[in-house]
């Protein structure tokens, strides 16, 4: 609860700040803000905090939003330093990303639909302004109106499904359908079923998993660079916490009606994910393609459903997060730099940058799975909870996966070192470095140290 | 009280009728071009699912379902308000409001 | 009496929806949209004892969002411009995907036979009633009311940020249309 009002404090500050010319107290305000909330969850863990029958700050919740918490520090951070001066919007920007994390926590900590509803809805209508902030680009003008219509339609499919499962229970708290759900053993009643694959299909869209990924590449590549990280990282695992969340505490007694269900999603997302992904010349697209395979292995998590799947789901939400922060931070830096987003682009940047060269690499490793990276023991936690269930044959193709996508992560890196470029020094802001360093280091570190972190919650 | 209305007409029958309202919206989705009517067909499906809900609603007397939708027309309206901000916006630059138009974005 | 007219309200109902989905002229669309959305209303007020949805349904839906639409459609003068034709075969592809949704559903719900959840209220009280909402509303869903006033934050800061004109810079991008 703390959380949210600071959260919503803070964005309120930012906001007016702009008014009363203090557009330089926003940064200090907001990541005040950040670290006042982060500090607020972390208060309340093991607790079990519930208020208002509308959510509950379990491990889970806290885990997720203080994951969120740090994707947003970061993006707060290296957006100051990219477009303080230069974006009429600045405190605007900053205002709707912390309001936009009032969402986030809704969405990992409901224990309602209606907050589901809520929380999904202020991100993605954050996510639709932030996309179309670019108002004289008509790339990222199309993105946002795609991303608008795609989502507002997937929000239609999502409250139907709600509505069905509703009148077969008729409650919206996630316990009365559960219990419903045991009692009547009604995994083949209609409503049910047609209620839970709408709301599937729904979620789905939100998280960018094939067949309903197909907006995800334009929009990405549309969006300002920093807000497509922005997407990638906080939009993406926030939705996919809202998705594990309603199927864990909701529907876990009806596991067989969906189960093969999201085996099938999930091997049709890595396969078009990363297959796409080797066509690509812009590396923003590329990225955009490989996130949408890594909600793909999320999937094959989530579908095991036993009791590793939440810790395997967070682990793999901080690797990712972490990685894909430094990917699109360095293509953001050299996108403004030289206005492109191919692969070219990153010719010659050992020599320009080694350190973002470098950390451009780790993150590289880390979304391939290769260790000693975060990533590798995120895919590791991952595939030995489908194997505990069984699942060898879905592991096996994810492995496979994973070998194509060492092809295209690499090509980028490959250029960064071999190939000849601009040799021209790139500065960069003493705090952009630190934060690069650290993120790169706590991938690495993270890779090094799995330890306790997959058992947290 | 249960209103008289499900004693002769089985809540069934509500159910299909904001099924079609709400495939009606889908279709007009995929087929129109014009990106405020796509936006309009989404506000149909919007409202399939607000009779589903205050059908329902009636059907177990609980009041929660009715409440539900309250939130769903708050939602609407802001999404409106942003959806149509973004269609203004691209409309001074291009002159145009047609989704076919919108096809620079190809990899 | 009542079921007949449940039934004539629904052909309405549908034949409006239809009609906003194929007219030719965007402003007919936001009529019949509007008229679509009386029909719902209608059902709500006569049919299901939600005189109070009923009443915001027209309110909200029909007087503040579909005027916002028409405000929008007359001040873009686009009925003026002729839409794009879509190919006939993507229409009908469209078209048959959503009869398959349309047959799934009710298929599905063909033999569904959906039993009355117990809930809490007497038998006299009116749920429908402002009463009844209004204090469930502010006791019970207290928090996701509160909460919704953030989305309203963030529509408002969007709708300025993004419909503001700002005369700084040219269009970039490709050439705009036309």
């Amino acid at each position: 609860m703390m959380v949210l009002i600071i959260l919503t404090a803070a964005g309120i500050l930012a906001m007016f700040a702009s008014v009363f010319n203090g557009r330089s107290v926003v940064l200090p305000v907001s990541l005040s803000g950040l670290f006042a909330a982060g500090y607020f969850a972390l208060l309340e863990w093991n607790t079990n905090t519930t208020y208002f029958e509308a959510m509950r700050m379990d491990n889970f919740a806290i885990a997720f939003t203080v994951v969120c918490l740090f994707a947003a520090f970061v993006f707060l951070l290296l957006y100051h330093y990219m477009h303080y001066s230069s974006d009429v919007h600045y405190a605007e920007v900053i205002s709707i990303i912390l309001f936009s994390l009032a969402g986030v926590v809704v969405m990992v900590s409901f224990t309602s639909m209606l907050m589901l509803f809520l929380g999904i809805e202020i991100l993605s209508l954050s996510l639709y302004i932030l996309a179309g902030l670019k108002k004289k680009d008509l790339l990222s003008n199309e993105a946002s109106l795609k991303y608008l219509l795609m989502g507002a339609f997937a929000t239609g499919f999502l409250l139907f499904g709600i509505a069905m499962l509703y009148g077969a229970t008729g409650s919206f708290m996630l316990s009365d359908i559960a219990y419903y759900l045991g009692l009547h053993k009604a995994v083949a009643e209609p409503f049910i079923v047609t209620g839970i694959i709408m709301l599937m299909i729904g979620l789905l869209f939100k998280v960018a998993a094939a067949p309903f990924h197909f907006w995800t590449p334009d929009v990405y590549q549309g969006a300002p660079t920093l807000v497509t990280g922005y997407m990638a990282t906080v939009g993406k695992v926030a939705a996919f916490a809202a998705l594990v969340r309603v199927f864990q505490l909701g529907f876990s007694p009806a596991l067989e009606t969906y189960q093969f269900l999201f085996a099938a999603v999930a091997v049709t997302t890595m396969f078009i994910g990363n297959i796409t992904a080797l066509y690509q010349k812009s590396v923003k697209r590329m990225l955009a393609y490989s996130s949408i395979s890594h909600a793909g292995y999320m999937l094959i998590a989530l579908m095991a459903a036993n009791e590793v799947t939440n810790g395997a789901v967070l682990f793999y939400s901080i690797a990712y997060t972490l990685a894909s922060l430094l990917a699109f931070a360095v293509v953001a830096i050299l996108q403004q730099k030289s206005g492109s987003d191919e692969v070219s682009v990153f010719n010659g940047l050992s020599k320009s940058s080694p350190l973002m060269s470098i950390t451009f690499a780790v993150a590289m490793l880390s979304l391939a799975g290769i260790p000693p990276t975060a990533g590798f023991f995120a895919k590791f936690y991952v595939f030995s909870a489908a194997i505990s269930d069984g699942w060898v044959w879905i592991t096996v193709l994810a492995i496979i996966n994973s070998f194509i996508s060492v092809y295209y992560y690499f090509a980028p890196v490959i250029a960064s070192y071999m190939k000849k470029g601009n040799e021209e020094g790139i500065v960069l802001a003493t705090p952009v470095k630190v934060l690069l360093a650290i993120i790169a280091l706590l991938t690495l570190l993270i890779g090094l140290l799995p330890g306790s972190l997959s058992y947290l919650i | 009280m249960i209103p008289q209305i499900f004693q002769t007409v089985p809540i069934e029958h509500f159910v299909y009728l904001s099924a079609v309202l709400f495939v009606i919206g889908v279709v007009g989705v995929l087929t129109r071009s014009n990106a405020i009517i796509i936006f309009m067909s989404v506000e149909l499906m919007l409202n399939a699912v607000n009779l589903l809900l205050v059908s329902f609603s009636s059907y177990h007397q609980d009041p929660a379902g009715q409440i539900f939708v309250f939130f769903i027309m708050a939602v609407a309206a802001a999404e409106v308000a942003v959806g149509l901000a973004i269609i203004t916006m691209i409309y001074r630059n291009t002159h145009s409001v047609d989704i076919n138009d919108m096809s620079r974005l190809k990899g | 009496m009542l079921t007949s007219a449940f039934y004539f309200i629904a052909f309405v109902t549908i034949f409006f929806a239809i009609m906003v989905v194929v007219s030719k002229n965007p402003i007919h669309s936001v009529l019949y949209l509007v008229l679509t959305f009386f029909c719902i209303s209608a059902n709500y007020i006569f049919m299901l004892d939600a005189t109070f949805v009923g009443m915001v349904n027209v309110i909200v839906y029909a007087g503040a969002i579909m005027v916002l639409f028409l405000y929008v459609l007359m001040m873009m003068n686009l009925n003026a411009i002729a839409e794009q034709k879509r190919s006939v075969l993507f229409k009908i592809s469209a078209a048959v995907t959503g009869g398959m949704l349309l047959l799934v559903l009710v298929a599905a719900l063909k033999d569904a036979n959906l039993q009355i959840q117990g809930s809490a209220l007497e038998a006299e009280q009116r749920i429908g009633s402002i009463k009844v909402l209004g204090y469930v509303l502010y006791s019970k869903y207290q928090l996701p009311f509160e909460v919704a006033s953030i989305l309203f934050l963030v529509a408002m800061i969007g709708a300025v940020v993004l419909g503001k004109k700002d005369n700084s810079t040219k269009t970039i991008g490709i050439e705009p249309v036309k």
